[in-house]
Formats: C-alpha cells, structure tokens, sequence
C-alpha cells in the first residue's frame, strides 16, 4: 500500500526547501542503504515493499534524483500510473538530464493514454541519444500510435457538422454571360446535357461551378436513400455492364461507352468504384457518372471504392484536382458525397458485387451488409472495410492483406460464402490485371478493371463485362488505352519523373503564377527574373508544371500546343 | 541542344522528387533543400519509395568503396546533377581524397550559384589554408571539384578530370545515377573503355533501367520521348546481363547486378518498415513495376585484390 506521502503532486515542493547539502553523511548513508533494500525487493518482484522502502529512503534524503525515478519504475509496475508520473517529475525536477526519468514519465503518459505528452519525452531522449535504438524504437512506436489517433480522429464521423450541401447557395452564384459551357434544360440534367458536358470536358474545358455544385447536391441526396447494399433487378434478355475501377481515365471511359454504347434505360452500367485518383481527369470522370445516375436512376450504378474516401484523395490527386479546378469546398462536398455511395450491389439475388472483396469473418450474410451504416470514412476493420480492401488469393483459407488492410480470402472462403447467401459468383475490382479482368476461384470470383495502361506506364489492357437477365456467364471485353491530353499521371524515376502538364491558356492568362510552377521548358531556361506575376501574353507559355497531386490551378490541358 | 535539354531537366525532376522523400523523413538531407527547389506537388508514396532504395542502395556501395580503400582513393560522379553525397561524406567524416563531379554546363553554373549562396556548403569545399577557385561553371577546391563536361565527348572528359588533378593511380569510383541510358550507346562504351584502360584500380556503379523489352518499357520509352527524353543507350537496358556484360565487353574484370526489386528487399528491414509506414501506399503493383524495371549494376578491375571484387550491394 502506497505511503500518503505519496499523494504529492508534481509540483509540489520536494523536501523542506533546503538542499542536500544541510543533511548529514549519516543521513543520506541510511537513505542508500534504504534504496538498496528497495532495490532487492524490486528486483524479486515484490513491488510494493519495494514503494515501502523508496519512500522512507526518500523520507531520508528527498533530493536524491534515482529515488524518486526507482520509485516511479515500481508504480509503473504496480499500475499505479499517476504516481508514477508525479514521481518521474519530481526525478526530473531534481535532475533534468536523468534520462531514465524521461522514460518513465513517457511510459506512465502512453499507460494513461496520452501518447502525444509521452511522444515529447520519448522526443527528448533520442535527441540526448540519438544512436540509443531502443529510445528510437519506442519514440516511433509512440509515434505511430500518435498519428493512428489523429487519423481515428480525422475519420470519425463528426456529430453538429453543418454538412457543404446544407450551407451551399445555389441562388447566390450566378452564371457569366460569355460562359459557353452546357447548360440545364428544365432546370436539371438531360440526355443532351450529359452528352454536351462529355464534349466539354473532352475538350478540357470547364463545367460552371453552380452546375457542377448542383448536381452534386441532387446526387448526395439520392444517395442517402439509398441502401448498403442495392439490389439490381435484369429482366430476362435484357443486357447488363459492370464496369470496374476509373481512377480518373476519362479518355478510356469515353471510350468504354463508344465501345459498349451510351448508358440508357436499355443499357444499364454499374461501376464498381474507385472512379477517382491517380489519373488526372478524375473530376470530370465521377461528374459524368453522377449525371447519368441523376438521368437513370434505376439503370445507372455506383459503388464505392477504396479510393472514395478522405486519405486516398489526399494522397492520390484527388483532393488537389477538386481544388484546384473548382473549390476546397467542393472537395469536402465530394467526401459527404463518397460517404453515401453504396458498398454493394446484388444482381438478380445471383451475383454479389463489390469493390474489394469478402470478409475476414465466416457466416456473413447479405443481411448483415444491409445493415452496415456507412456515412462514415471507411473504417480500418470490419465488414466496411473488407467490402471495400480486401483481395482473392490462389489457396484456401484467408491471409493478411497484402495491402495491410482488408483480409485475403481464398477459394473456399467465397464458396462457403456463396452457398451461405444462396448466390452465384461475385464480381469485384480493386486490382489491376494485364487483360482487364481476371476469373480465379474456379469461376466464383471475377475481377473487372476498367483503367487501361494504368498510371500511363503499367500497359494492361482493361474490360468491362455484361450479362443479360436470363444467362449470367460474365462475357468479356478487353480493351486498350486511348491517347489523352499530355498530362502524366505518374513519376518516372529518372526517370522517376515528376508529373507534368501543358498550361491551358484559358485557365492560365491574368492568373497569378506561383514561382514553384515554373520549371525551365524545353529550351529555354528560366530564371527568377523572367517569371511573370501575371500572364498576360500567351507566348509566355509553355509552362511545365507539376500536376495531377497539384494543390493550386494548374491542371487545364492543351495537348497539342508546344511553344 | 533540345535534348540535352529533356535530360537536364531530369535531373531537376529527380532532385525535386529526392526532396519530396527527404521532407516526408524517408531519408535525412540537409543539404538538398540548398540545392533543389521545393516542388509543391505531392508525390505518390511508390515514388518516394523508389527513390529511398535507390540512394539508400548507391550510398552505401560508396560507403563501402571508401571504407574498403579507408578513403585513400577518389570519387567521379558523372552526371551529378544536385548530388549531395560530397557534403554527407564530410558529415559522415568519410571522405575521398578528391571527390569529382561532373555534369553539363547549365547543371554545374547552377549547382556553383547554389554552392556560393549557401555558407554551409561552400564552407565544406573551402578549407581554410587553400584557396578554391570559382568559375561560373567550375570549382576547384582541394578535395572537391566541379567541372562541367558532355559526357559523351571523351576528350571533354578526359581534360577536365585532368584538370581535377586526378590521380590515376588511386582506386577511382565511378558513379552514374541515371545517366548512361541518354548516352549514344558507342560513346558510353568509349567511356567505360576508356575509364577501364587508364585507371588499374577501380569501381563502377551505374543505376539505371534494366528489362526494358517489355510492355512497361515500351510505354516508358514513349512517355520519355513525349517529353524529348531519349533513352539513347536503352539497348544495354534490356535485362540483367546486358548491363553486366557491356562493363565485361571493354576490359573490366568483374561486373555484377541486382534489380532493385530485389535490393528492396536486401535493405536493412527496420528501416524499410520505417519508411513503409511514413505514408500509407494503396497497392503494391506499381513500386513492383517500377523497381523490377531499375538495376544497380558494378564493374570492377582489381588487380591487387583489396577487395573491391567482393563488394556488394547487400
């Protein structure tokens, strides 16, 4: 049982004010061999006796540093954390280079759950000792845990949140007269507004932002109606796309439509997620699926994928695209909107599909993802976070994901689950492969990837499949990339190269450059001097400048204009 | 000449993309904000990754070589571009005799008005009984030289490292960071000939494309073209043994090679888990890609057998 002395606060004034030096030899001789005895029972594990005997030691002499640090230790031991913080304070009030003190205050903070008070401690020791691996390895560990807090955090769903579709005023923003862009007929979309916004963008110019707000605002709220998992009914001889992962490929999504026509009432389409990042066009991508929901409701599908979330967009190119081609609000328009999109989709009560995959857990039922509640950042576990990660493997059984999140999951897995839910096969994405699609798990599993030449370097082809109502054998179509506006989406190593685009003049002229985005073109080197504050002449280009992840206006093309 | 030009620009990309990696902590690097502009892209994490192996890899073939030789011997770094090893080497108190680099004369004029903007580095370089000479393009300093040189203009070459005071006759490590692979195919192997004749005790390690007859090369090399990049010397690129083999053609005595891929994993591990959890990386797919498709290789002539031969990246 802890002395009451112990009951100090950190602060508190340690001994009577004086200093070692007004005690005698003898004194401070019985407080060591008190501390010895202390230190015997420590390290036979009797913890208590040895608090016993560090206080009278301490009742001695209190301006030993070790004393109080031993004492600290013993608590730690015991769980007695809050002692033991005080007491490593008072250690290291005494003496502040002790750094064995640092550790146990850290130690108690971490126990207590206050990993970003201990990440300070842990700090200061690696910088006393910086070749110390231990210090290093339990100052990253709290790090980590540091940094999972702040992203739990960042990922939770926030109560009083004033939602961006709430506070939005279409009213307030009005159209310029010399905007040529498509405009609404009968206030909302038509079929000849998708098919002009098409030609808009490809021809990369922009959609009015009050457009592009309101479709996003009418999509939100069909979402939300919609359930976790939605069920597809395909009449008999009718035909039916699934489509798989975009990331931002506009040109090849054009092309999956000239290829497999327009989506309509008799051409119904799922995608199946993943419709943003890594490719530079990914704004124009998800805008266009969102119209053709909002033109067909109940023939037109929308997953969601790993990539629809908050740390994908910020990481892939998403977030910087959104801001950068309308507003930081839009972007945070996009996550509520992401956070509606349905996890799944069945066909026909015969064909489950979803992005990632199947579950770390058996006995899930169709029933169970009905029930998920998904407004929310995808979770790091769970059936949420599975639907949306995980990945088929060859053998049975399941594995770690080799993403690190998800679960891998074989073929025996995906029947039991199959025969479970009473279904045929399911189709997913998530993973690019060199046809476009793949079949494993004996016909159970299929996996359909829409994005051609990946990334502009890894030269798969991609594919989409359909079915009709009455015969669900998946039937393929493989198919290659399509030229697109000279804006790479990925980095070569030297060639890791970084990302480069050609300035649209339009989106250029009489705007600010910042001088990051100029980099020397092609024959002419630049120097700080030339830069201009604003561009006025249009043979002040070409600019190369970094895009796709860019945060600030750099992401209009021209392909075809190299000065 | 315009595609000069693409390949200088390389370096500013590669140097951009080494700074990206260094801020986010894959690696420490005082020196290269000196040197390299902030770019304000980000970078996705399979690039970072890349490049942590890549100068995690070359380092320490360059630690080696000096601690083998205990720094009694001389680094050229051809194409250094905003190379920072020199400086990390004086930290590190591991320094050669002479550490020389070259590279074009726009990247060296360049690295110079760096060099004199920034006390630190020029610091280095100037000892405090020697005087350094300053051009707009060149240094010379005691035991670093800058000097700007078209590499595939051997007599270029082999004037300025005259002019370094080069001293064939200490063991010489070569480096080539993605450099060779812009080089005309018979100018490089005029090069590495000319470097195997006329140094008897020397190093060569060359990081650049490897397997490059395959689909993701084939696009590479377009894309690269698309931005007046040519892959000039491409033909030694196509796998593992051309890249050995090219050394072994002009009178090296030994040469070795390793995909990155596999270095990858060679590294030491506690750190690679450090850096894999910097930033979370969505797919594996493309850092495999990419790393199967760069190679470290090294040459070596080591006729007294100080174990230069025995040298690996592992």
């Amino acid at each position: 049982m802890a002395d009451s002395s112990m009951t100090d606060t950190a602060n508190a004034q340690i001994g009577n004010g004086d200093s070692a030096e007004s005690l005698s030899d003898e004194v401070k001789k019985k407080a060591e061999e008190l501390k010895e005895k202390a230190n015997e029972y420590f390290k036979n594990g009797d913890y208590s006796q040895a608090i016993t005997y560090y206080s009278q030691a301490i009742e001695q002499n209190p301006y030993v540093a070790a004393y109080y640090g031993n004492r600290s230790f013993a608590h730690i031991k015991t769980e007695s954390f809050g002692y033991a913080l005080s007491d490593a304070s008072k250690a290291l009030q005494l003496d502040k280079n002790y750094i064995k003190a640092y550790y146990r205050r850290a130690s108690a903070n971490m126990a207590l759950g206050k990993f970003k008070v201990a990440l300070k401690d842990f700090e200061s020791v690696v910088k006393v000792r910086p070749n110390d691996k231990d210090a290093r390895a339990k100052f990253n560990e709290c790090k980590k845990i540091v940094q999972m807090q702040a992203f739990q955090k960042a990922i939770a769903v926030e109560e009083n949140h004033k939602s961006v579709a709430d506070s939005i005023d279409l009213a307030s923003m009005s159209i310029e007269d010399d905007y040529q862009g498509p405009r609404f007929e009968d206030g909302g979309v038509t079929l000849k507004f998708v098919t002009d916004l098409m030609k808009t963008f490809k021809e990369q110019k922009k959609l009015h932002r009050k457009y592009a707000y309101q479709i996003l605002v009418e999509i939100k709220n069909f979402f939300i109606k919609q359930p976790s998992l939605v069920d597809i009914t395909v009449p008999k001889g009718e035909k039916f796309t699934v489509c798989g992962d975009i990331h931002g490929q506009f040109y090849d999504l054009l092309n999956i439509f000239e290829l497999n026509g327009l989506p309509s009432e008799s051409n119904p389409y799922l995608f199946n997620g993943d419709f943003v990042d890594r490719g530079s066009f990914s704004v124009e991508c998800v805008v266009v699926l969102f119209c053709f929901k909002l033109l067909y409701p109940n023939h037109f599908f929308m997953a969601r994928g790993n990539h629809e979330s908050v740390t994908m967009n910020q990481m892939y190119g998403f977030e910087g695209e959104v801001k950068s081609k309308y507003t930081s609000q839009m972007a945070d328009l996009f996550t509520e909107i992401f956070n509606w999109l349905p996890l799944a989709h069945c066909i026909n009560n015969k064909i489950l599909v979803m992005h990632g995959g199947l579950f770390k857990e058996d006995n899930v039922t169709l029933d169970d993802l009905r029930k998920i509640d998904r407004n929310r950042q995808p979770p790091e576990s769970g059936l949420m976070c599975e639907l949306l990660w995980s990945d088929p493997q060859p053998m049975p059984g399941r594995a770690e994901s080799k993403r690190g999140v998800g679960t891998m999951f074989g073929p025996d897995i995906t029947s039991k689950f199959l025969q479970r839910n009473n279904l045929e096969y399911i189709i997913r994405s998530h993973e690019v492969k060199p046809e476009g699609y793949e079949v494993m798990h004996d016909g159970k599993c299929i996996t359909v990837f829409s994005a051609p030449n990946y990334c502009d370097t890894m030269g798969n082809q991609g594919a989409f499949l359909t079915i009709t109502g009455d015969d669900l054998t998946p039937k393929f179509t493989s198919f290659d990339s399509v030229p697109h506006p000279n804006v790479k989406p990925m980095a070569y190593a030297n060639s890791l190269f970084g990302l480069y685009a050609i300035m649209d003049d339009n989106a250029f002229l009489n705007k600010e450059i910042s001088v990051n985005h100029l980099v020397p073109a092609q024959g002419r080197l630049w120097n700080n001097k030339d830069i201009p504050g604003k561009v006025k002449d249009r043979h002040q280009l070409p600019i190369l400048c970094i895009t796709q992840s860019c945060a600030r206006g750099c992401l209009g093309l021209k392909g075809k204009d190299r000065y | 000449m315009a595609s000069d030009d693409g390949v200088i620009l390389t370096n500013d990309d590669a140097a951009q993309c080494k700074r990206y990696a260094v801020e986010k902590k894959y690696w420490s690097d005082p020196y290269i904000s000196l040197l390299t502009s902030r770019s304000s892209a980000k970078h996705a994490p399979e690039i970072s990754r890349g490049y942590y192996a890549r100068v995690t890899a070359m380092r320490k073939l360059l630690h080696k070589f000096l601690m083998l030789t205990d720094r009694n011997c001389q680094v050229v770094n051809l194409g250094a571009g905003s190379d920072t090893n020199y400086w990390l080497l004086k930290e590190l108190d591991l320094f050669p005799k002479s550490f020389i680099e070259m590279d074009f004369k726009s990247v060296t004029a360049r690295k110079v008005a760096q060099i004199k903007r920034h006390e630190v580095l020029l610091q280095t370089i100037a000892s405090e009984d020697e005087d350094i000479r300053l051009s707009k393009s060149e240094i010379h300093g005691s035991d670093y030289h800058l000097v700007d040189a078209d590499l595939s203009i051997l007599s270029q070459v082999e004037k300025k490292l005259h002019e370094s005071g080069i001293d064939k006759n200490l063991p010489t490590l070569f480096m080539a960071e993605c450099v060779l692979v812009y080089i005309d195919n018979l100018k490089t192997k005029e090069l590495l000939k000319w470097i195997a004749d006329q140094f008897p005790v020397a190093m060569f390690i060359n990081y650049e494309q490897v397997n490059m007859a395959d689909r993701f090369g084939d696009i590479m090399i377009e894309n690269l073209k698309s931005r007046d990049c040519f892959l000039a010397g491409v033909e030694h690129c196509k796998s593992l043994e051309t890249q050995k083999q090219r050394f072994l053609d002009v009178g090296w005595e030994g040469a070795d090679a390793m995909e990155m891929l596999q270095i990858y994993k060679c590294l030491p591990q506690v750190d690679v888990h450090r850096i894999e959890r910097l930033e979370f990386m969505d797919e594996k797919e493309l850092l495999e890609q990419l790393l199967s498709h760069y190679c470290l290789a090294w040459a070596w002539k080591d006729p007294n057998n100080l174990g230069i031969a025995a040298l690996d990246v592992t």
